[in-house]
């Protein structure tokens, strides 16, 4: 079954569905890549139910879940007697993938002596389970996928070269939701939609303040962050109605942050300074904007004497296109 | 920054003095700008030079930049052109209103340096993407693509 998904309407997404339905009939490996919550997994999931293999098996496996030793009988399966504990032959996620599809994610987190093994199913397409000495075919189309950049990762030896290069023959990369702020809010209304149908009731709406604030914000989890926001407010709301202060903290002062962000330490350190100036700045831009540019009125709210603000006004005219405002 | 995240940014802007600090900041980060002192002169820039970000102030005379953005969404050439608002107009109208037009980013005046810079990166990244998947698209339109017997 074709999964439920939200396109968007951003350029790059629009592309990314092309290339989807183009591949899907074929058996081409694809690799995902996108940061944490930006919908690798759906993605795979409609490929697959747009491929020829739709009825059979979509086998998921997480490689950076599986602890590395145990990953290699999960992927191909064991023998019995192969090592401790393997009281029974066991099939491994290949087989119950076989005449379907396998989205193995975290693919970065795969360990270099495993990485060998995919590279050779991928290319004979036959799998040999732990303590086996025969092999076993398998018709199974690959989908990777990974948070990390494997090209950087290929470069500094954490990740076969020949492997990237036989995973990446269609090569998709999934933007961050703060990359395409367009399609927030058509993201926000189908969540809405999806779990307002899930509860009976008034369905619950968000108000335009609430919205713009959920525009505005640059979501680090992605859609994933966005639809959790979004259900929970669903559940919790006592009125029908979603607004700014439903908002969790950092949403409801993201906007104000991103005006004067909050000073922070980095390991390479701070100049502090410079970020004491730029603050300072801030705060007398804002009181001359309140003012209408009365510097009186603007040095009396800022608990300063006027002669002192021009003196301040004119260090910052000497330094403002190196500093912090315009 | 990286030769990467380079690009070619039209600055819209009435202030000359706005303008010039904007072009002096892009410079020093390498990228280059182009600017338009008017909504108007914008769109008539558009029209013969490709760009890849657009700084856009909202309080202009004539042609304020929300209008500047509408004409641009009903342009399938210009449509796709991340625009980043620069604005002291930052009440709820004017967020939604820009919001509504598809822009890419809302940036209040006074604007912080790092803030602008991060978002410009945003959009460069994006174009970059854009490109690769492209190039895949291409790849996977050919009739005798590797993808068909793969």
């Amino acid at each position: 079954m074709e999964p439920h998904i939200v396109k968007g309407n951003h350029p790059v997404m629009e592309k990314i569905f092309q290339i989807c339905d183009r591949v899907a009939p074929t058996d081409s490996t694809v690799l995902i890549q996108g940061e944490s919550g930006t919908g690798k997994e759906l993605v795979a999931r409609y490929i697959h139910a747009r491929s020829r293999r739709a009825n059979n098996p979509f086998i998921a496996v997480n490689c950076g879940a599986i602890p590395a030793d145990l990953l290699e009988s999960e992927m191909f399966g064991h023998e019995k007697g192969a090592f401790t504990g393997a009281v029974a032959a066991r099939m491994g996620l290949f087989q119950y993938a076989n005449g379907g599809t396998i989205f193995l994610d975290e693919i970065g987190e795969m360990p270099p002596a495993l990485q060998v093994k995919l590279l050779r199913v991928l290319q004979e397409r036959e799998i040999r389970p732990v303590g086996a000495d025969r092999t076993v075919r398998v018709d199974v189309r690959v989908i990777a996928a990974t948070n990390r950049d494997l090209s950087a990762d290929v470069k500094s030896g954490r990740f076969r070269e020949d492997l990237f290069y036989r995973l990446q023959v269609i090569p998709i990369t999934i933007p961050p939701l703060r990359e395409r702020r367009s399609d927030i809010p058509l993201f926000v209304q189908y969540f809405l939609d999806k779990h307002n149908s899930q509860r009976p009731g008034q369905p619950v709406r968000i108000s335009d303040e609430a919205m713009v604030h959920l525009w505005e914000y640059d979501w680090p989890g992605n859609v994933r962050e966005l639809e959790n926001l979004i259900e929970r407010l669903v559940i919790l709301s006592e009125d029908g109605v979603i607004r700014v202060e439903n908002l969790p903290p950092n949403i409801r002062t993201f906007i104000s942050d991103k005006k004067i962000p909050r000073p922070t330490l980095t390991d390479e350190g701070i100049d502090l300074n410079r970020a004491v100036e730029e603050f300072e700045y801030r705060l007398i831009d804002e009181a001359l904007r309140r003012t209408k540019g009365n510097k009186q009125a603007a040095a009396r709210l800022l608990g300063l004497k006027r002669t002192t603000l021009v003196a301040k006004l004119r260090r910052k005219a000497n330094s403002s296109d190196q500093g912090c405002v315009l | 920054m990286s030769d990467a995240l380079k690009g070619r940014i039209l600055v819209v802007d009435d202030d000359e003095n706005a303008v010039e600090i904007l072009t002096r900041m892009l410079a020093r980060e390498g990228h280059v700008s182009i600017s338009a002192a008017s909504g108007a002169q914008a769109l008539e820039t558009l029209q013969h030079e490709n760009v890849d970000v657009i700084l856009l102030d909202v309080m202009m005379p004539g042609m304020d930049g929300l209008e500047v953005c509408r004409k641009m969404r009903a342009d399938e050439r210009l449509r796709q052109i991340p625009v980043i608002l620069l604005t002291a107009k930052d009440d709820l109208d004017t967020r939604a209103r820009a919001m509504e037009l598809g822009v890419s980013e809302f940036l209040t005046k006074p604007v912080n340096r790092r803030e602008l810079f991060t978002r410009i990166d945003a959009q460069l990244h994006a174009r970059n993407l854009s490109r690769e998947l492209s190039a895949t698209v291409e790849k996977v339109l050919q009739p005798d693509s590797k993808t068909e017997g793969d």
